[in-house]
Formats: structure tokens, C-alpha cells, sequence
């Protein structure tokens, strides 16, 4: 039997209670907080050779080891940054420089992204790609891809026979609320061997030099927000510059009495150094709209470290005096503003490749659908129905969600994403139809079909089936290359000049 | 509103294409037809006729663009060559027959399945291009036009609910002006012109009730006044998608035929 699939045996408050997760807790609290979290913490055990992570999943935990030891193997993955892009053509081309509304990004900086982006620390030592590195009891591993959604960097496997505990996420955000110890000891090693690594894939830090680097890490705090807890206030006096670990935050101005959204960041993006150069105040209000986890660095520190670096300051000007010259662009454009809103609240700011059908064009012909069922055996992997907003209509396709929260839990493996792509599949053939895909889509996009075959308790099979961008088909997704009237398109949320331009 | 989108074509540059195109045709056509007396049977005259007899095969070659054919190139450009090749066709049929009007039964049955095919395909342009637009623009509700009769039945229910909780007058109400004509898709043509059609009219009486209710009750009235609306809106949805899928009766069959007397008249033409 696959380990992953095996009963999950609830910690008890004894095991927890020596073990040094807790240690900083004050003594009095401590079985208090003990009992909040147990519920999140599971003992697994595994046979040698067992997988417990494997490179490019996504997992919801964090492992401390009770007894054995793991190796650690990472495979060279592709170079940070590389965009992927569905085949075929599909997504809306980018708009003319005309028709583009750059200004929302104006207002922020973009990081690459991170699709593909391999995060080491996730593992508690200094992994090199292509050898093995062994953790022994007491070590834990896990924590950063759990906290920041980072896919899994490295794999996983039982060098020996192995006990392990397995935090939960709210498990492991409670223990971060709870335990100052523990935050820093999580910080600090974000701090040692991530925190480089993230400052490089933002491209105003691509070029400086190791001493910038270290500079940061120093100074640097690092910063957990709860969803809706604002970040910062439009007019109050900039004091920091700061980057997204993890998470979405909406960057909102007010105009009268309404609160205008302006865009939003996401993983590797930042904010404020503008605002600290000029002495402004901040010109709009970060919200977290969802756990976000922020690099903070003081403005005395920015300043400081901008001064020392010609060449960053330099670029910072340029930088910023394009953006002085669009800011206002989102007050005097409310409509797009209005769609930035309705992506936030419908969550598809997640989305990496999201269908969107124009209703306005539309005969309701369902070619789109009839593509996708010719292209998958006959089964369509999405209905034409869903969310509609003003002329759009987004059906229950899956989005390819940047965090595919879909891909955490699956017992067996069988949801992927390959590391650099955009689809997330499913392995029929290694699917359990356990639905817990289904039941963690926040978007309802993956559905459970009856196979026809029946269980040995007589219940049907059901399988997990979302649409996969028509992986088999060369030419891309047939639900856009079928429609007559090029009314159905794929748009990635990560790219708001497209998505402005293309949904006014 | 987005109705102007209706008068633009969807892609100009094929439009202009085309326009020039046929322009080309007529400038050969009226420089052969002045140099040379102008017969269907030969030169330029046969020429047109095999031009509009391999752009009306192109035509009927449409089904075929399906993901399981392997087409070449997408959907949106089988349907623009669709559209603007047919019209191109039916041009090359009338330079063939150098816009004079023919003689025996064979021509004429070709002439007008030639124009009806093309006037039904141009209908069906204009249809698919206005529908979408009135129902995005003019409704809040969308529906899956199969999920319609449901989606009322749906509403019946909902309905029945809401208003067993009514008093006299609202029941009364409900059960003499509301209830007969929420019962089933209403389809109609009126729909086509104006999406909103007369729902000012079928809501008076919502409103006229509502006076002689107390507060109370005036709540239920408003919830069934919505009810109806989404009726309406679901009646106007069942109209204009059933055209959208009943139009082409006006041009297969008629596309059938024209295939069918052509392969006559070509056959006739090699034959004799």
C-alpha cells in the first residue's frame, strides 16, 4: 500500500510536549496551545524507500522528524523565472502598447513569478541538486513551501524506517502565533537560505551584489498577516519597503468615499520603495486578502542600502518616474478597477489560465464543449455555465491555480504539475476517486465521474477529472480553437496588463 | 450597449479582403465582358462557373472542422472563410451567368438556391451576431438553453412557496394572473427586436397589486415580482437561443439542394 494512503494516527499531548517545537512556549501555556494543535498533528510512519514528498508537489505540512532519517534528493529543476505559456497559442495575446493599461503595474514591482522557481530551504539543509543529504531525528522540513505555497523543491524519501509528525497548516500557523521561539527559529533559516533567493527573482535586486544581499538579510523582518489585516494605510507616512513571500495582498486608493482596487501582489512582488525615495506618503492601502507573509525592510535600512548601490538608486528613479507619470490612471479608470475587485472576490487572481467566454459574441453553440469532449473520450472536463460578470462568463474550467490547493492531500499522487508548466493533471489510472481534489477546489472545478464500474461495497467509481489544457492535443485547448466566434479565451490573472485590456 | 459590435465585422481585415476581392471580379468581369462577348459556356464565363462551384464544395466542406478532422487552422477561421468565401461564391455565380437572368428551369433553380443560401447564411451572420449581443446586454440571467423548461419548473416551485404564505389577495392574485403563464417557457418573436420586450407590461399588475396589500404582504409581492422577472428573462433566453439554433433550417437544406443541381448542371454541362 502507498505509505501516503495510510490511517492518520492523531498525536498524542505526551509525544508533543518534549519535543522542541514546543519548547519555546511558556511553560503555562503550553498545554493549552498543545491542545489546540494536536488536532492538526499526525504521527506517520514509513518503510524504507517510502516517498513523503516528492519534487514539484504542493503540500499543506511541515514534518518533524521523531525517529530515522530521510534523503533528500533535488534534481536540477528549470531556471527561476521561465513563464510558461498554454500551447497552442491560446491565451490572449499581450494588448498594443495603445490599448495597454501598464498603470497598475506601475504602481507596484512585479517579481518573475514562481513557476518553476526552486526553493531550497524548504528542506533544512544545504540540498545540492543531484546529491543526497540526509536529516535525522529532530529536524524539520516542509515548513516554507506549507507557509508561502512554494511547490515542494526537493524529494523526499525514508532512508530508514521512519516516524515522523506532520503539521498541518493552521496547525503550523498556530504554533507561529504561539511560540516566538519557533517563529524565529522559522525566520531564521527563511532568513539564511531562502531569503537570497527570493531577493534575486525580483528584477530590481537582479544585479546587485552578494554584499546587498547579505545587507538585507540582516536587516530585513519578516512579517505574517491575516486575511483582511491592512498592511499599510493610504497616507500614512512610508516607513518601509516590503516584499511578498507569500500570499495576495490588494493595493486599493481611495476616490471620494469608494476604495478602488488597484491591483495586487502576489509572491515576489513589492511595493514602496518609490514612496521611501521621494519621503512621500504611502499612496495606497496593501491589504492582505489572504495569510500573506511580507520581508520587511525599514526605510532608514532602504535608504541606506540604496545610497551604497549607485546602481540600484539609479534604476529606482527610472523606475520611478514612470510610475509617477501613470499613477492616476486607475482613479480616472474605475471600470477597471471594477474588474480588479470582481477577480479578487471571485478568486481569480489565482488563476494561471483561466477560460473566460464572451457572452456578448457567444451564440451558445457549445462548440467549446463538444471540442473539449472530442479532445477527452467523448467526457467534456468543463459545463458552460458559472460566474457571469457583466458580459463575461466564467464556466467551471479549472483555473491551473497558481497554489494548486487541489494538489495537497492527494493520498496517491496522482494530481500533478511538473515543475515549469501550467497544467495540473490528474493520473487516472493512479486516481483513488477519494475526491479530496474535488473537496479542496475553492472553485468547484474538478468533478467526480461515475466510471461505471462498481466497488466491491457496491458503490460506483467515481474519478477526479478537471479540464488539463488538452495536454494531448498539439495544437492546445480545443474549447478555444472550436469556438466559431473566438468568443472563448485563456487568460492568466498574473498578467493585468491582458486581463484589463482584454475584459473592458 | 454593445449592439453597435453588430455593424462591425468581426475581423475588418478579412471584410476588406473580400471587398476587394469582389471588386477585382467585377473590374475582370466588365473589362473581358467589354473586349469579348460574354457566354458561361467559355473563357471567363467557365472560369467563374468552376470558381463558384469550388468555393460553394469549400463551403459545404464546413462540418469538417472539427478537433477529430485535424483541421487546419481554428474554428473562428473556418466560419470567417465560411461567411466571407459563400458571399464571394454567390458573386462568381452572378458574373458566370453575366448578370443576366437565365433561361431554362435548371438556371433558375440554381439563381435562387445560389441567392437564398447565401441571404439565409447573411441572416444567420446577423443573428449570431445580434442575439449574443442583446442577451449579454439586456439580461442578468444566463441559462443553458437545455436547462431552461427545469430551470422554470424550478421557479414554479419556488413560487408555490413563497406564496402559500399569502393572504386573499395575493393568492388570488397569484393564482389567476401569475401562476398560468409562469407555468412554462413562454417563447416568443417579440424578443428578437427588443430582449426587454414588454416586461414593463407584464409587471404592471406586480406593482398595482402591491398597493392594495399591507406591508407585510407587500414583501411576497416583490419576491414573485422578481420570480417573474427571472421568468421573463429565462422566456426571452428560450426565444433567442432557440432561433439561434432553429436558423439553420432556412440554410441546409437549401445549401443540400443548391450541391445537389449543381452536381446536375455540372454533370449536364461536361455530358453535352
Amino acid at each position: 500500500m502507498n505509505p501516503r494512503l495510510q490511517l492518520l494516527v492523531p498525536a498524542e499531548p505526551e509525544q508533543l510536549r518534549g519535543l522542541p517545537l514546543f519548547a519555546g512556549i511558556p511553560e503555562k501555556a503550553r498545554d493549552k496551545v498543545i491542545e489546540k494543535v494536536r488536532r492538526y498533528i499526525h504521527v506517520v510512519a514509513f518503510e524504507p524507500g517510502d516517498i513523503v514528498l516528492r519534487e514539484g508537489e504542493y503540500s499543506d505540512s511541515a514534518y518533524c522528524i521523531v525517529d530515522g532519517a530521510v534523503e533528500v534528493v533535488l534534481t536540477a529543476g528549470p531556471a527561476a523565472g521561465a513563464r510558461p505559456e498554454v500551447r497552442g497559442g491560446a491565451h490572449v495575446p499581450p494588448p498594443q502598447r495603445a490599448g495597454a493599461r501598464p498603470e497598475a503595474e506601475a504602481m507596484v514591482g512585479r517579481g518573475r513569478g514562481t513557476g518553476g522557481t526552486v526553493i531550497l530551504s524548504a528542506m533544512p539543509a544545504d540540498v545540492v541538486p543531484g546529491q543526497r543529504t540526509i536529516l535525522e531525528a529532530g529536524e524539520i522540513f516542509g515548513e516554507i513551501g506549507a507557509l508561502s505555497r512554494y511547490p515542494v523543491s526537493a524529494t523526499v524519501r525514508a532512508e530508514t524506517r521512519l516516524t515522523l509528525l506532520q503539521i498541518r497548516l493552521p496547525g503550523l500557523r498556530m504554533l507561529l502565533a504561539a511560540s516566538k521561539e519557533f517563529k524565529k527559529f522559522l525566520d531564521e533559516r527563511y532568513r539564511a537560505r531562502t531569503m537570497a533567493r527570493h531577493l534575486r527573482s525580483v528584477p530590481l535586486f537582479e544585479k546587485v551584489d552578494d554584499q546587498f544581499v547579505e545587507r538585507v538579510k540582516e536587516k530585513a523582518e519578516l512579517l505574517s498577516f491575516e486575511p483582511g489585516q491592512v498592511i499599510v494605510e493610504e497616507g500614512s507616512p512610508a516607513d518601509s519597503f516590503y516584499l511578498v513571500r507569500g500570499g495576495y495582498v490588494k493595493v486599493s486608493v481611495r476616490a471620494g468615499s469608494a476604495d478602488l482596487a488597484v491591483t495586487y501582489l502576489r509572491k515576489g512582488d513589492y511595493a514602496g520603495e518609490a514612496a521611501l525615495l521621494l519621503d512621500e506618503a504611502w499612496p495606497f492601502t496593501l491589504q492582505a486578502l489572504e495569510h500573506v507573509e511580507i520581508v520587511r525592510v525599514g526605510k532608514d535600512d532602504f535608504k541606506a542600502l540604496a545610497a551604497r548601490h549607485p546602481q540600484l538608486e539609479e534604476s529606482l528613479w527610472a523606475e520611478m518616474v514612470a510610475r509617477l507619470k501613470l499613477r492616476g490612471a486607475a482613479s480616472r479608470n474605475p471600470v477597471s478597477s471594477e474588474y480588479l475587485q470582481m477577480a479578487m472576490e471571485t478568486g481569480l487572481i489565482h488563476g494561471e489560465s483561466v477560460l473566460l467566454i464572451d457572452l456578448s459574441t457567444c451564440t451558445r453553440c457549445d462548440e467549446c464543449v463538444r471540442g473539449c469532449a472530442d479532445a477527452h473520450g467523448g467526457e467534456p472536463r468543463f459545463i458552460r455555465e458559472g460566474q457571469k460578470y457583466r458580459h463575461w462568463l466564467v464556466p467551471t474550467a479549472c483555473y491551473q491555480c497558481t497554489d494548486p490547493v487541489c494538489m495537497v492531500d492527494c493520498p496517491t499522487g496522482a494530481i500533478t504539475r511538473s515543475v515549469g508548466t501550467l497544467e495540473v493533471t490528474i493520473n487516472e489510472p493512479t486516481c483513488i476517486g477519494c475526491s479530496n481534489c474535488a473537496n479542496r477546489c475553492p472553485w468547484g472545478n474538478i468533478i467526480m465521474v461515475e466510471r461505471g464500474e462498481k466497488r466491491p461495497d457496491g458503490k460506483p467509481v467515481e474519478l477526479a477529472t478537471k479540464c488539463d489544457l488538452c495536454l494531448a492535443r498539439p495544437e492546445g485547448p480545443a474549447c478555444v480553437q472550436m469556438c466559431p466566434h473566438g468568443s472563448a479565451v485563456r487568460i492568466s490573472f498574473k498578467d493585468l496588463e491582458r486581463v484589463t485590456a482584454t475584459l473592458r | 450597449m454593445r449592439y453597435g459590435q453588430v455593424l462591425r465585422p468581426k475581423e475588418p481585415g478579412n471584410a476588406r479582403a473580400t471587398a476587394v476581392a469582389a471588386a477585382v471580379l467585377l473590374l475582370v468581369f466588365v473589362l473581358a465582358g467589354a473586349r469579348w462577348p460574354w457566354s458561361p459556356k467559355r473563357g471567363l464565363g467557365l472560369f467563374f462557373g468552376f470558381l463558384a462551384t469550388a468555393l460553394f464544395v469549400f463551403e459545404m466542406a464546413y462540418p469538417f472542422r472539427r478537433p477529430k478532422a485535424r483541421p487546419l487552422g481554428t474554428a473562428k477561421a473556418w466560419a470567417q472563410a465560411h461567411v466571407y468565401l459563400g458571399t464571394i461564391a454567390l458573386l462568381a455565380v452572378l458574373i458566370h451567368a453575366g448578370f443576366r437572368l437565365p433561361k431554362g428551369a435548371l438556371g433558375w433553380a440554381l439563381l435562387l438556391l445560389s441567392a437564398w443560401t447565401t441571404a439565409s447564411g447573411l441572416v444567420g451572420v446577423w443573428l449570431q451576431k445580434w442575439i449574443p449581443a442583446a442577451l449579454a446586454e439586456g439580461l442578468r440571467v444566463e441559462a443553458l438553453y437545455e436547462r431552461i423548461p427545469g430551470l422554470v419548473d424550478q421557479l414554479v416551485a419556488e413560487a408555490d412557496a413563497l406564496m402559500a404564505g399569502a393572504d386573499e389577495v395575493g393568492e388570488r392574485f397569484y393564482r389567476t394572473e401569475v401562476r398560468p403563464s409562469l407555468g412554462r417557457p413562454n417563447p416568443s418573436w417579440g424578443f428578437l427586436l427588443d430582449v426587454r420586450a414588454s416586461r414593463d407590461r407584464a409587471l404592471e399588475p406586480f406593482r398595482r397589486v402591491a398597493d392594495f396589500v399591507d406591508p407585510a404582504q407587500k414583501a411576497l409581492i416583490d419576491d414573485l415580482m422578481s420570480i417573474y422577472t427571472e421568468k421573463i428573462e429565462l422566456d426571452a433566453h428560450y426565444s433567442l437561443q432557440g432561433i439561434l439554433r432553429r436558423w439553420l433550417v432556412l440554410h441546409v437544406p437549401t445549401a443540400g439542394m443548391l450541391m445537389g443541381l449543381l452536381a446536375v448542371h455540372v454533370f449536364a454541362w461536361a455530358w453535352y
